[in-house]
């Protein structure tokens, strides 16, 4: 099902990755300047609903067999973040997060464009990211347990409490930060995204580097290696997380700005 | 095709597990070097096996840093030949590795786990680099 797309680039755009990609760049060209030698003529998939506004995804077309980094059945559902939190992330990422009234927007851009050309504002580096993370982090909880489950008897009583409260967070923080991650990406929704590179940055960065660097927690040698794995997970989903906010805060206006004129 | 998309996370979770375990050496290699010196050992001669399988352990951390860029720049993350030879010979390299460790092995066999299971893989990626990129054929 690759093989059907012809590759002009190798590295990161030679293949259809995520699904995303697929489904939106029906056109020709792909404005996107990461994808800028990614060059595919995609047959038209029908029923897609166009990006007009940026926050309604394309609708996905299930294929026969799976496309890897992207699990595009799980956002069949509506398992959206409450309204209320999504307008507060949409205004952080636009007001505080990405100042926009000194730069330029793209809002011109867009009327030039054909409807079929649509830049793509989903980041491959980003989805990659989460897609293999999502696959190591299983690996892991196991080891960060085990670990735990053996060293437990030396460590301190206050160590005891906090590494145990630390196991459980990080799980929670993780799975959450994982699904809005997905959603935010391959969706292109800011208020996902928004949420999940605040995750990442303020709550499971911390925590990892805590995990990582204080000696006095005992820690094993498998712990740094599998710590060592997640902490540059996390850093290349920050950087990443929040080149793609960047760029889908440029690209899009605001969902809510238009609800005030009605 | 099915297959590509198992493929991928296996040859991912394979080459990390051989990392993670590879880190753990480094960090515990104390009754390793213990291993491959006589029972009355001196501390220059700890301190020379102790560096040789440093060395051994940084080679093979170049190595990964090859493969890794290969797999995550999509190189050779969807070539099925080089996915299903990467995964078995770190699959096996995890294995080994493995006992090395809880079996204190001679530091010796080191060398030829890193032979077989790390040069190998390494070699193949360099030889697709320099397919792809040098003869512009296609990453598959």
């Amino acid at each position: 099902m690759y093989f059907k797309v012809e590759m002009v680039c190798l590295g990161l755009y030679a293949f259809t990755f995520p699904h995303n990609l697929r489904v939106v760049s029906r056109a020709k060209h792909v404005n996107n300047k990461q994808n800028r030698e990614f060059n595919q003529t995609a047959e038209r998939v029908p029923g897609y609903h166009g990006n007009s506004d940026g926050f309604h995804g394309p609708v996905y077309q299930e294929e026969a067999g799976c496309i890897p980094f992207s699990s595009s059945v799980v956002f069949r559902q509506k398992m959206e973040l409450p309204e209320t939190i999504r307008k507060r992330l949409d205004d952080f990422s636009r007001n505080i997060l990405f100042d926009q009234t000194r730069t330029v927007t793209f809002a011109e851009e867009n009327d030039g464009f054909l409807p079929h050309e649509k830049p793509v504002l989903s980041s491959l580096q980003l989805q990659m990211s989460l897609y293999f993370n999502m696959w190591f982090f299983p690996c892991w909880w196991i080891s960060e347990t085990v670990m735990l489950h053996l060293k437990y008897p030396a460590l301190p009583e206050y160590y005891k409490f906090i590494l145990v409260t630390i196991l459980l967070l990080m799980t929670l923080i993780e799975a959450i930060r994982l699904y809005l991650g997905y959603a935010g990406n391959l969706q292109e929704k800011v208020p996902e995204l928004a949420g999940f590179w605040l995750l990442t940055t303020l709550l499971q960065l911390p925590l990892i580097l805590f995990q990582l660097f204080n000696e006095a927690i005992l820690i094993q040698p498998l712990e740094r290696g599998v710590h060592i794995v997640l902490t540059v997970f996390i850093l290349i989903q920050a950087a990443s997380g929040f080149a793609a906010l960047r760029n889908m805060v440029r690209h899009t206006g605001s969902q809510f700005h238009l609800q005030q004129f009605d | 095709m099915s297959a590509v998309s198992s493929l991928v996370p296996a040859r991912f979770l394979t080459l990390i597990a051989h990392l993670v375990i590879v880190i753990t050496i480094f960090w515990s290699r104390e009754n390793n070097v213990k291993a491959c010196l006589p029972l009355n050992f001196t501390q220059e001669q700890y301190d020379t096996e102790d560096k040789k399988l440093l060395v051994g352990l940084g080679v093979t951390l170049g190595l990964f840093a090859i493969e890794l860029t290969g797999f995550f720049s999509g190189v050779s993350m969807f070539n099925s030949s080089q996915s299903l030879l990467s995964t078995g010979v770190h699959a096996s390299a995890s294995v080994a590795l493995l006992f090395f460790l809880f079996e204190q092995w001679n530091c010796d066999i080191y060398w030829w786990i890193l032979a077989i299971c790390s040069v190998v893989p390494a070699f193949v990626e360099i030889l697709l680099f320099v397919a792809v990129v040098g003869l512009k054929k296609k990453p598959l």
